[in-house]
């Protein structure tokens, strides 16, 4: 065996092995890649009618609160949690439900009857009875659900 | 630039005498039998891997852990991957480990100058089956659940203190959620640090003293 043949086989081995220890590298870390960031792909929306109260008690003119009972799937653990809705109608016939949640940074919006708005104590986010930005940092106005009517029953869609 | 970047770095770092010492060190010529440690360490890096992803999702806890197993067995993208892997790893590693102790003990190579590399091997051997030992309660079943009764019962055995070593084993008389959070505590704390502060003495010991030659016949 002359010199280049032995120096040629050793770097063959050398890259082999780098090739090798490169392929089993990523044949664990693709998958775990997948395994920490599935859950986060994964949509965690539930598009079904959630029965908020019967429409007779939603009051003209003034937004009203509902809580609805929701179960909630996260990981292996089904939690139950509370939903809170402001309902807005002006004639009893057309409903409009809006999150109290505030659009800025996810606290909880409520109704202060005297001044006429909603108001996050947040960072001062102030919204109409409408739900639009009247004051403060909020982006947008308050998010909306789905609404229908079904013998006099007020349901929203989401989860 | 790659030659650039390396001298950059070995004139502050030396890692090109750190990367000779270990793996362009001169070996005597060896048969196949003599890859079983690198093979054990190579499975201790997967148990390593895939344990600290596991517990991303595992909560050590009776009214979580066997539904969080289930969870990433089912539910979590390659969970059932990443489990696999550390649930057969782990009897390879005690296989392996096993038949690398079976080749230092047939070819004599515990003795002098390696003893210490030796000693440190059995330790690692207990270590191993410590790890088997807490990680088969963690999934929480009944195949669990009763393994570790008896397992505790057959400690409780040993003459005047077997008593009070199934107490600190358990936490208590019986098995409860005690037992599971100090046997998942022992599992990825306690025994992987000493693993890893030993296999490193133990390398160490490998690369300072270098493998023995394969035995002469009748030698």
């Amino acid at each position: 065996m002359d010199e280049k043949t032995q120096l040629s086989r050793r770097r063959f081995m050398g890259i082999a092995v780098w090739a090798v220890g490169g392929l089993i590298s990523a044949a664990l870390a693709i998958p775990a890649i997948a395994y920490i960031v599935g859950p986060a792909l994964q949509a965690n929306k539930t598009r079904e009618w959630i029965r908020l109260s019967s429409t007779s008690k939603v009051e003209l003119g003034v937004p009203t609160l509902f809580k609805a009972k929701i179960q909630r799937q996260t990981g292996w653990i089904v939690n139950e949690e509370e939903l809170s809705v402001y309902v807005l109608t002006d004639d009893g016939r057309d409903f409009v439900a809006m999150s109290n949640i505030c659009t800025h940074l996810g606290c909880r919006v409520r109704w202060v009857a005297e001044r006429g708005q909603f108001f996050c104590p947040c960072h001062n986010g102030v919204f109409d009875k409408n739900g639009k930005v009247v004051s403060g940092p909020p982006p947008r106005p308050l998010d909306r659900f789905e609404v229908k009517v079904e013998n006099d029953q007020l349901f929203i869609q989401g989860g | 630039m790659a030659t650039r970047v390396g001298n950059w770095f070995d004139e502050r770092l030396g890692w090109r005498h750190v990367w000779e010492a270990i793996f362009l060190r001169k070996v005597p010529k060896v048969n196949w039998l003599y890859t079983l440690g690198s093979a054990t360490l190579f499975v201790a890096i997967n148990q390593i891997v895939t344990g600290i992803l596991l517990t991303i999702y595992y909560v050590p806890t009776p009214d979580h852990a066997y539904d969080s197993v289930q969870y990433i067995t089912t539910q979590v993208s390659a969970g059932w991957l990443i489990r696999g892997l550390h649930h057969w790893g782990a009897s390879a590693m005690v296989v392996l480990v096993g038949l690398h102790m079976l080749r230092v003990i047939l070819h004599g190579a515990y003795k002098y100058p390696r003893e210490m590399t030796w000693l440190t091997g059995v330790v690692l051997l207990l270590i191993t089956i410590g790890f088997g030992f807490t990680g088969y309660l963690l999934p929480w079943d009944q195949k669990a659940y009763w393994a570790t009764t008896v397992g505790t019962r057959i400690a409780a055995t040993a003459p005047g203190v077997g008593d009070l070593i199934l107490r600190v084993m358990r936490g208590g008389d019986e098995l409860t959620a005690v037992t599971l959070a100090r046997f998942f505590g022992v599992h990825v704390w306690v025994l992987p640090a000493t693993l890893i502060a030993l296999v490193a003495l133990h390398l160490y010991l490998i690369i300072r003293i270098g493998i023995s030659a394969v035995p002469r016949r009748g030698g």
